[in-house]
């Protein structure tokens, strides 16, 4: 099968080039169709119960995802409180108003919100805070004593401090929220020049913005990253023709890939915009063994088909093993059960297949259709003398010696290193804040550092309280029924047959009664209003009481800069009934008095309020969250702490608890992925480890395999354990890229000591042959990979500056480990591994080279 | 006597301070307004209404209120009193209001709220609040300032007249300025709408129902609507009488803490 395929594409270069080019063209056919989600929340299925819970809250309580917009002024005397400021921020509001995707009647402003107060005469007074902006500075300090007043505005709307105020702009969807963010940056851009600052940030924002500068990334970086891996190996390859073959390789398996993934009909996520990224050093490596190989052997006179064969022959074995292996490694990402991250790993599994594909076929295909003139010129540059001669060739051949006599050394030095990365990976902070994927200067960065330090914060969670199925008793009802003409008794019958809320019904049912029966239906719906008073569980003050003890625990966390809630607004209400006296800025003592007290309030210009905290069968209720950090560690240091509090103080009978909101979700799906990319990385691990020793038909050398991928893992995460950077998505799912990529250089490495034992027959030959052309392949591998993606360090996005680290430090621990370790280990153990090859050297089958 | 709710006429009403100077157009304008606003708010001395509240929010949930509604007019097209006692929801039941109505200047309102035992004042400021949690206004009930607004007649067919309504003063209201229709046989409304500054409808008020009753016509169903988030309210009255003779005694503060049950119920 190989060497058929093999031969036709030495036959055949033509064909393959037409292949090739037709199945690119394919894929590009498909682009047009991309579809693009950067939405982190789709990390968990749709019907995940994390998901489903937050929108039937979101819908419940009529909550939407937020962008917000704050207005700094650390210069005026009185702060924000000053008439210029706040005219910018009601002309910001009106402007947001007009905005397509805005939710207008939920938009929370100064100039949009409504003030409860004391009127001249003692009477309650409900009037617009800031209806029009104040004419001078005594108007504004006057908002500023009023504002001091409203516990569920204080330090939402203003800032304790009083220098920033802030716009909180509910959006219809979250991928709306890059296009409102430029919008508002373009109104606030025409106003005058002064002394306030603008930020804007939220969740929602973050995530839609990290989309779209995504792709400004994918074509930056990429394409960057590319070039500077064409430049590395034009230096090392010195033949533009040659080192455009890799390069090929390349691009031709990032867009297959992409088009097939698009073709599809898969969204490009946050996770596949990687693919390329990922795939591209996975492309080239293979073909750097085969150029490498091919350039260190090639003389100007060769017969350069019969070179190539011999190279791919030499290297299919391999090149196939690193192949299938990387391949298992992306694939067991399908154990998670993170949509995006599955699509993901399939993907890069199949652009795998792919790469190699095109190495073995398109590779020496191009390379034997070069002329022998082009071929000869770039041997004349590369050898001057018999034996390459480089700084790095040189390098190389010191380390057979020192690998010997070294060996023991070497061999703790990477027993010491697996027990200094235990305790770093006991270290590692598992967490995650979409906002931290840009780096620490973005404009988005730093509003929601500045924005969280005067606020009590801008990150929302829910948490939220409702009534289990109700226990009715409706014996008033049935005494009433009994005395209803037939008629109405088997029309109640029939109604109650078909509702699931019964008094929802009656209601229409009053509506539309003939006034002879009216009556009757006006006490029926009445009976059913009464025996459904107890159910109303939050106008009763025990359930209140509990809320507010929640929102204390809440606090006492340490985590919250505040919480709003009912019992915040009933307190309001309750003490300005009270002739705004400050004692009596408590709970109303009974259901009838908080009903009463919300029937007051739902005078005010924004009645629909009340309903963003309490459903109108007063059976369940939420409490705003506002945390000033979107970390999920904090969030879970909360849910932790509130775990404790509600076993010790459980609330009464029949209430359920939920938690909902961004910042929660992000919990939801970071535990997901944690223990998703743990589980898949161990599965995918003993895969490899099984495949290594069947592959190499020995537990020693597929142990020995295992050994640089091992060290190269942990030491990576060893190392993020110390450094104290989190463990976030992208570090979560380069696990399987390290797994994949690091095996490669151990699979050569033993394969061709192998190879050279059948033909040497005695370990140190092969050790000092082994650092000639197998040694420098791997190591300009190394340095190719590792520096050619050095581009990604400068994006702005720290997803990719992580990819960029990360393939640097796989490629140079690996490196060294597979070209120091295993040497010392053979060196050790060489009479072991090697006994029964020596022996019986045809014994081996497949893995036997001429 | 329903009509009163109807808001909107009522501050188009009548004995406004005509504009200095008004020309013929403005003119006919405003006595079509000062007609309707006599037959839709002042039929009869006083009256009485058992309304139901349909309140419906943007997610479709219902929620209803229930109450009694007494008005008697001290002058026509001038000053009137209403008391308004709720029965439903039960935990509002005796929730109870107290208006007494000037056109040209502010009114006078009280609230009761048994459950805290509580009598209290309301400002009078700002009428472009909501009735109770619905999509109505306190003003779509109780009248709004004559003075407010100027009116033209923009459109007339066989059947009703459509006048355009803008505010004297627009910051102290949340339209830029409004339409309405009015029947030109029972000179009650047909409809408002309501628009914003870039000439959008956002609210509308439309008759569903009306009625002949003791020789008046009378609007018996009527509908708020929030054309922006889809939420509505319909007001529906039923029983209604005119002509009770309602004492002057019993629109006072002491009827909000015991309401006068011998005028409450229909006869």
């Amino acid at each position: 099968m190989k060497h058929r395929l093999m031969q036709w594409s030495f036959d055949h270069p033509k064909r393959v080039f037409w292949a090739t080019g037709l199945l690119c063209l394919l894929a590009l056919v498909m682009f047009p169709r991309l579809s693009v989600d950067t939405d982190p929340e789709n990390m968990l299925p749709h019907q995940h119960p994390a998901r489903v819970l937050h929108e039937e809250i979101k819908q419940r309580f009529g909550l939407s995802d937020m962008v917000v917009l704050g207005i700094v002024n650390e210069r005026h005397a009185q702060g924000i409180y000053n008439a210029r400021s706040l005219w910018k921020l009601a002309h910001i509001s009106e402007a947001a108003l007009a905005m397509e995707g805005v939710i207008d009647e939920d938009v929370m402003s100064l100039s949009l919100s409504d003030n409860i107060t004391q009127g001249t005469d003692g009477e309650i007074a409900f009037h617009w805070m800031m209806r029009t902006p104040p004419v001078n500075d005594e108007a504004a300090e006057q908002i500023a004593r009023w504002i001091k007043r409203l516990p569920l505005l204080n330090n939402t709307l203003v800032s304790d401090d009083q220098k920033a105020a802030a716009l909180y702009i509910p959006i219809v969807a979250k991928d709306q929220s890059y296009r409102i963010y430029q919008q508002l940056l373009s109104v606030i851009e025409e106003l005058p020049e002064g002394d306030e600052q603008f930020y804007i940030t939220g969740l929602p924002v973050a995530e839609d913005t990290f989309g779209v500068e995504m792709f400004k990334q994918m074509a930056i970086s990429a394409p960057a990253a590319g070039l500077l891996i064409f430049a590395l190996m034009l230096f090392f390859f010195r033949s533009l023709a040659l080192v455009a073959a890799p390069m090929i390789v390349a691009m031709a398996t990032v867009i297959i890939t992409m088009g097939a993934m698009i073709g599809l009909g898969f969204p490009v996520h946050i996770m596949s915009s990687m693919i390329p990224i990922f795939l591209m050093p996975i492309a080239v490596v293979d073909s750097v063994h085969l150029l490498s190989e091919f350039n260190d052997h090639y003389r100007p006179g060769m017969d350069k088909t019969k070179l190539a064969r011999e190279v791919v022959e030499k290297l299919f074995q391999p090149m196939l093993f690193t192949s299938i292996t990387s391949m298992v490694g992306f694939a067991s990402l399908n154990t998670a059960d993170i949509p995006p991250v599955r699509v993901f790993g399939s993907f890069v599994a199949l652009g795998i297949g792919v790469a190699f594909l095109l190495s073995i076929t398109l590779v020496p295909a191009y390379i034997s259709s070069l002329s022998d003139k082009t071929l000869a010129a770039m041997a004349r540059r590369v050898h001057s003398d018999e034996t390459p001669n480089s700084p790095l060739a040189r390098m190389l051949r010191l380390l057979p010696q020192f690998s010997h006599r070294f060996r023991y050394a070497i061999i703790a030095t990477a027993i010491g290193s697996l027990l200094f990365s235990v305790v770093g990976i006991h270290n590692i902070q598992i967490n995650d804040n979409p906002m931290n994927w840009f780096e620490s200067e973005h404009p988005i960065r730093k509003a929601d550092r500045t924005l969280n330090q005067h606020f009590a914060g801008t990150y929302e969670a829910y948490l939220s309280f409702s009534a289990q199925q109700p226990q009715e008793n409706h014996s008033e009802l049935k005494t009433i029924l009994e005395r209803a003409p037939e008629h109405i008794q088997s029309r109640f019958k029939t109604l109650q047959a078909n509702s699931n809320d019964i008094a929802e019904t009656l209601i229409d049912q009053q509506m539309n009664s003939s006034d002879d029966d009216l009556l009757w239906w006006d006490d029926i719906a009445l009976a059913i209003d009464r025996a459904n008073d107890e159910q109303r569980l939050f106008l009763q003050p025990e359930y209140l009481q509990y809320l507010e003890n929640v929102q204390k625990a809440l606090i006492a966390t340490g985590h919250i800069g505040k919480t709003n809630g009912l019992v915040d607004l009933l307190k309001t209400v309750n003490r300005e009934l009270h002739g705004g006296d400050t004692s009596f800025y408590q709970l109303p003592d009974s259901s009838q008095a908080t009903a009463q007290a919300l029937l007051t309030f739902q005078s005010s210009h924004r009645p629909g309020d009340v309903w963003h905290f309490v459903t109108p069968d007063y059976r369940s209720s939420v409490i705003w969250l506002q945390l000033s950090s979107g970390d999920n560690q904090d969030m879970s240091a909360v849910l932790e702490a509130m775990d404790r509090w509600f076993d010790n103080n459980p609330p009464p009978a029949g209430l359920d608890i939920h938690w909902s909101g961004l910042t929660y979700i992000n919990v939801a799906w970071q535990e997901a992925m944690v223990s998703g990319m743990l589980e898949s990385l161990l599965s995918s691990f003993v895969i490899v480890a099984v495949m290594m020793m069947v592959l190499f038909r020995s537990i020693g050398w597929g142990l020995i395999a295992m050994l640089p991928l091992s060290i190269t893992i942990s030491l990576i995460y060893g190392l993020i354990g110390f450094s104290g950077k989190n463990y976030d998505m992208p570090v979560a799912v380069l696990s399987a890229l390290t797994l994949g990529m690091s095996i490669d250089f151990a699979i050569h490495f033993i394969e061709r000591c192998r190879a050279l034992m059948q033909h040497y027959g005695n370990w140190s030959d092969v050790r000092t042959a082994m650092f000639e052309e197998p040694g420098r392949a791997i190591s300009r591998n190394a340095i190719v990979i590792a520096l050619g993606f050095t581009p990604l360090l400068l994006a702005p996005l720290v997803p990719y500056q992580t990819v960029g680290l990360f393939l640097a430090s796989i490629m140079v621990i690996s490196c060294i480990s597979s070209l120091l370790l295993i040497p010392s280990i053979i060196s050790v153990l060489n009479n072991f591994l090697f006994a029964p090859a020596t022996l019986k050297p045809h014994a081996r089958g497949e893995l036997t080279h001429e | 006597m329903n009509k009163y709710l109807i808001t909107l006429i009522s501050a188009l009403s009548a004995c406004a301070n005509v504009l200095a100077s008004p020309s013929p157009q403005d003119a006919d304008a405003l006595k079509i307004i000062q007609r309707s606003n006599l037959a839709t708010v002042y039929a009869g001395d006083d009256g009485r209404a058992q309304a139901r509240m349909l309140i419906v929010d943007k997610q479709g949930r219902k929620q209803i209120r229930q109450f009694t509604l007494l008005r008697r007019n001290i002058q026509n097209g001038g000053d009137q009193q209403f008391l308004l006692i709720f029965s439903r929801p039960s935990d509002v039941a005796r929730t109870s209001f107290l208006v007494d109505k000037h056109p040209g200047s502010d009114d006078d309102r009280w609230l009761y709220l048994p459950g805290l035992d509580l009598l209290k004042r309301i400002s009078a400021g700002d009428k472009r609040t909501s009735f109770v949690g619905s999509t109505f206004f306190y003003e779509d009930i109780s009248g709004r300032d004559i003075h407010a607004d100027t009116y033209e007649i923009v459109q007339q067919d066989k059947r009703a007249w459509t006048l355009k309504a803008t505010p004297k003063t627009p910051n102290n209201v949340e339209f830029s300025y409004y339409h309405i229709r009015i029947d030109k046989q029972t000179l009650l409304p047909i409809s408002a709408d309501y628009f914003d500054s870039n000439n959008e409808v956002y609210r509308r008020l439309s008759v569903l129902k009306t009625a002949q009753i003791q020789g008046f016509p009378t609007v018996v169903e009527m509908k708020a609507e929030n054309l922006r988030d889809g939420s509505f309210s319909i007001n529906q009255l039923r029983n209604v009488e005119y002509g009770l003779g309602l004492p002057d005694s019993i629109f006072n503060e002491r009827s909000l803490r015991m309401p006068p049950r011998k005028w409450l119920r229909s006869q």
